[in-house]
């Protein structure tokens, strides 16, 4: 049997070099100046002559409720109730390349993506002014039916009203009109005080359908004669397919072709459970891979690696001199495991492809890279190619990869026919783009008042970005990876930026020093990156130089956070709030800090220790400084939602590695934090005016050092290496 | 042929009686509001009910349910008016919102034999899983569910 050879690798490299960004060629898509023909506003604002408003936004919906707050600041400027928002949907457009990515790359970096928490951050004042557009379209259309002055007219729930004859008009009547004027260069946006909506916890615009099954995420997308797949890898990190042998298979009722490609073999039958069966009996045959790859030789890698110099990520002061002085020094080592994902909707995808055109229907983070992929597969042009955004069943930084949409777009093909495909859950969690596993060394030297003057870090892990098929611009010769660096003195080094340690700890001589170890284990995004082991190692650390000195864990934060309010202000309020150094009665606390997406935050766990070692942690307190705030209720399930992914991969399993095989399948021996097990969480937010922080992950790395530092007060033990384990701790 | 009877409708389906009812559901009568999340009864996002029982229908058998009432959330209500749905869009629970249907099927059916659930009530039954963290929503919607039910 022929494997099908796809040319994507090298494809994708070229795509992405070429203008040293993502040259996708879009110059056959629809531009905003060019579509004034019908209308002056872009394809992706419509209003309908009934006044119902069909958006397009550039965020996925993974549960981060950017639909709801993209179309909360339209509908502010614009002056509707959000009951007028009829249809919002993630569109593909090339106005929607992201800025924040741009601006963190020189515009290296520019497609269209929903990561890095940053929706909200790039896009609030754009979908501002989208609306305070279309609302001065509408205006001037009506003063000119009426012929009236413009300053006679105001824009009040979806209406234009004249207040000198009381006569109004709907939008819907106004649209036509308002589309063949010239749409103004800087309509006025409202003032704080005017905000109706913004601020308020307006309900989530997608909650409707997601109760009553109607949602359509990318396991329901429903193609008349489509046929129905799933996928089934080489089970061994670096294996090659070289065969199969599919007469089993084939011999499953329903089941219609087995397609192999380089590294997996796609099964397509006419249902998908046939299709999962018959992929349960398919043999593959394989050569190569990292069959002697384990937890322990990648520990014995990290070891030997932790020797060599490594890249700078942090420099400042004289360290040298500053340790030779010190009074103590403590030298700590910290450990964090892999991770999957482990999206409640497995990986999938669908696609049509025709000799004409081709279709993707996927739950991707990133509509451009899934394009790519398709121009990569089937040698069409992007004009022919379109890309459907559905519901995510979670993302957490696993749907930002395109791997998942290989298979569909092949089998489409090969079949002519529409083609689902579902990863079962074994598959999902066996061949993720993994959280990296890493391990952190610090030297911390303490003067005779036992506080930190200097910090020597050595990171040392995998370069994330390497492993990407398309490497991305802020990927270094020499493997410096600001996505796995982030979080430990950093400061968003990104290649056009100088290193921004201002608002940090106030440790005056640092070096922090990142060596690249590679492993054969396929590593990506994680929900919160590098500051996932970075905040882990950083705030025990922490908390280890506070006992070491007698300090008090929070008044030691105090002390090296006084240039900075906003971080003394979380601080206070959550030990208020938490009662710091008062717990009730056999409970601890632990406390941490981050500043992780320019969101200031401090979460302090309480919990109790068992005899045998379990844990049980009883209330979360966070405390946020995000700046503005346009829906709290979204913002602060944001918090208790990434606080509960951290606290599973704190508490729960691992994802480890023996004999070059993933060891772990799905939910019964990767187990998940449960109903049952979540604390009281107490989110707090000190609401202001500054730039919006970043959300969607900020919860999730500090809960694990929070967690820790409370078992040290309940237990004198240390926690260096994530999740706990109870007999850790007996 | 194998004949369901699902949100009161006959549906008799050339089907391998060994399928697993969720698929049945999803790939045959198109309702995708059962999820498949894990395909070993661990989840819970592929609730439904059985002659009033929530089910894992990714563990139970087109054969064994042959012939059962079974309600899927297409068939809890018409409206999301179900006192469960109504408490779910009250406290806004949804994040991605996948693993949501199964809990509602899950939690209707725990209020039809519980009115009043404890706290623990609520730890040993709902044993769904989601990874947005939406669990204490989840557990005040439960409250509001059975509030609702009792007509407050």
């Amino acid at each position: 049997m022929k494997i099908v050879q796809l040319n994507r690798r090298e494809f994708l490299k070229s795509s992405a070099l070429a203008g040293g960004g993502l040259a996708l060629g879009l110059s056959g898509f629809a531009k905003l100046a060019e579509a004034g023909g019908e209308s002056a506003l872009p394809p992706y604002l419509r209003i309908a002559s009934d006044g119902g408003i069909h958006l397009g936004v550039p965020s996925a919906e993974m549960g981060q409720g950017t639909h709801t707050t993209l179309a909360m600041l339209l509908a502010e400027e614009l002056e509707v109730e959000m009951s007028q928002i009829h249809h919002i949907e993630t569109l593909h457009h090339p106005d929607f390349k992201h800025p924040t990515f741009r601006e963190w790359t020189n515009s290296a970096a520019n497609f269209q993506i929903t990561g890095g928490s940053v929706s909200i951050r790039a896009w609030h004042l754009p979908f501002r002014k989208l609306g305070a557009t279309a609302r001065e379209l509408l205006r001037t259309a009506a003063t000119r039916q009426w012929n009236v002055p413009v300053a006679e007219c105001r824009a009040v729930n979806g209406r234009i009203e004249h207040s000198g004859t009381g006569r109004s008009l709907g939008y819907g009547e106004l649209a036509g009109s308002a589309s063949r004027l010239t749409p103004p260069e800087n309509p006025p946006l409202k003032s704080p005080e005017q905000f109706r909506l913004l601020g308020r916890a307006i309900p989530r615009w997608d909650t409707p359908v997601k109760v009553n099954g109607t949602a359509v995420f990318g396991t329901d997308v429903d193609l008349p004669g489509m046929l129905y797949g799933t996928v089934k890898h080489c089970v061994v990190c670096g294996e090659k397919l070289t065969g199969v042998d599919d007469t089993r298979a084939k011999a499953v009722p329903g089941v219609i072709a087995i397609i192999p490609l380089e590294d997996q073999a796609v099964v397509v039958a006419d249902s998908t459970w046939a299709a999962m069966q018959g992929a349960q009996v398919l043999t593959l045959h394989t050569t190569g891979g990292y069959s002697d790859l384990s937890d322990e030789s990648i520990a014995r890698q990290f070891r030997s690696d932790l020797a060599k110099a490594g890249v700078p990520v942090a420099h400042r002061g004289d360290p040298a001199t500053a340790m030779g002085k010190a009074a103590q020094v403590l030298e700590l080592e910290y450990e964090a495991p892999m991770q999957a994902h482990a999206a409640m909707e497995p990986l999938c995808a669908t696609a049509s492809v025709t000799p004409e055109g081709c279709e993707v229907w996927a739950p991707t983070q990133s509509s451009d890279f899934a394009m790519m992929m398709a121009m990569g597969v089937t040698e069409l042009p992007p004009e022919k190619i379109k890309v459907h955004t559905t519901y995510l069943g979670g993302g957490f930084g696993r749907k930002v990869e395109y791997d998942f949409i290989t298979a569909p777009l092949v089998a489409s093909m090969v079949l002519g026919k529409p083609v689902k495909i579902t990863w079962t859950r074994e598959e999902d969690t066996r061949h993720d783009f993994y959280r990296p596993p890493f391990l952190i060394h610090m030297q911390f030297g303490l003067d005779v008042h036992d506080m930190p003057q200097g910090l020597r870090a050595k990171l040392v892990g995998p370069a994330v970005s390497r492993r990407w098929q398309m490497p991305p611009p802020w990927l270094e010769e020499n493997g410096y990876d600001w996505v796995v660096t982030i979080g430990m003195f950093d400061g968003y080094n990104l290649p056009n930026r100088t290193p921004d340690l201002s608002k940090a700890y106030a440790i005056p001589n640092l070096q922090v020093d990142f060596v690249p170890s590679d492993i054969q284990v396929p590593t990506g995004a994680w929900r919160s990156i590098g500051t996932s082991h970075n905040t882990f190692a950083l705030e025990s650390g922490l908390d280890e130089v506070a006992h070491a000195g007698g300090h008090d864990p929070f008044e030691l934060r105090r002390k090296l956070l006084t240039h900075n309010p906003r971080a003394l202000a979380v601080l206070d309020r959550a030990a208020e709030l938490a009662s710091w150094g008062k717990p009730p009665e056999g409970r601890f606390q632990g406390m941490g800090y981050t500043d992780y997406l320019e969101t200031y935050q401090v979460q302090v766990a309480e919990i109790s220790v068992s005899k045998r070692g379990k844990i049980t942690v009883h209330k979360i307190t966070c405390v946020a400084d995000c700046g503005q705030v346009f829906n709290p209720r979204i913002a602060k399930r944001q918090l208790e939602g990434g606080i509960l992914y951290g606290l599973t991969a704190t508490l729960k399993g691992e994802i480890n590695v023996q004999n070059g095989q993933i060891v772990q399948s799905n939910f019964d021996d990767y187990p998940m934090l449960k109903l049952k097990d979540t604390p009281e969480i107490n989110v707090h937010l000190l609401e202001n005016h500054e730039a919006p922080g970043g959300l969607g992950e900020a919860g999730t790395p500090l809960i694990g050092p929070a967690v820790a530092n409370a078992v040290f007060a309940a237990t004198g033990k240390r926690v260096r290496r994530l999740p706990i384990r109870p007999k850790d701790l007996v | 042929m194998t004949t369901l009877s699902v949100n009161g409708q006959q549906h008799t389906m050339d089907l391998d009686p060994a399928t697993p009812l969720l698929w049945a559901l999803r790939d045959h009568l198109k309702l995708h509001g059962t999820k498949y999340g894990c395909g070993i009864e661990q989840c819970g996002a592929c609730t439904v009910h059985v002659n009033g029982r929530a089910v894992r229908s990714c563990g139970i058998t087109v054969g064994e349910v042959a012939g059962k009432a079974i309600t899927t959330i297409e068939g809890l209500s018409p409206d999301s008016s179900h006192p469960v749905q109504q408490a779910w869009i009250e406290v806004d629970v949804p994040q991605c919102g996948y693993c949501q249907t199964g809990m509602i099927m899950a939690t209707a059916a725990l209020l039809e034999r519980n009115s009043k659930p404890s706290d623990r009530d609520i730890d040993r039954t709902i044993t769904n899983i989601c990874r947005c963290g939406t669990y204490n929503q989840v557990r005040e919607a439960i409250y509001r569910a059975a509030q609702i039910k009792e007509g407050a």
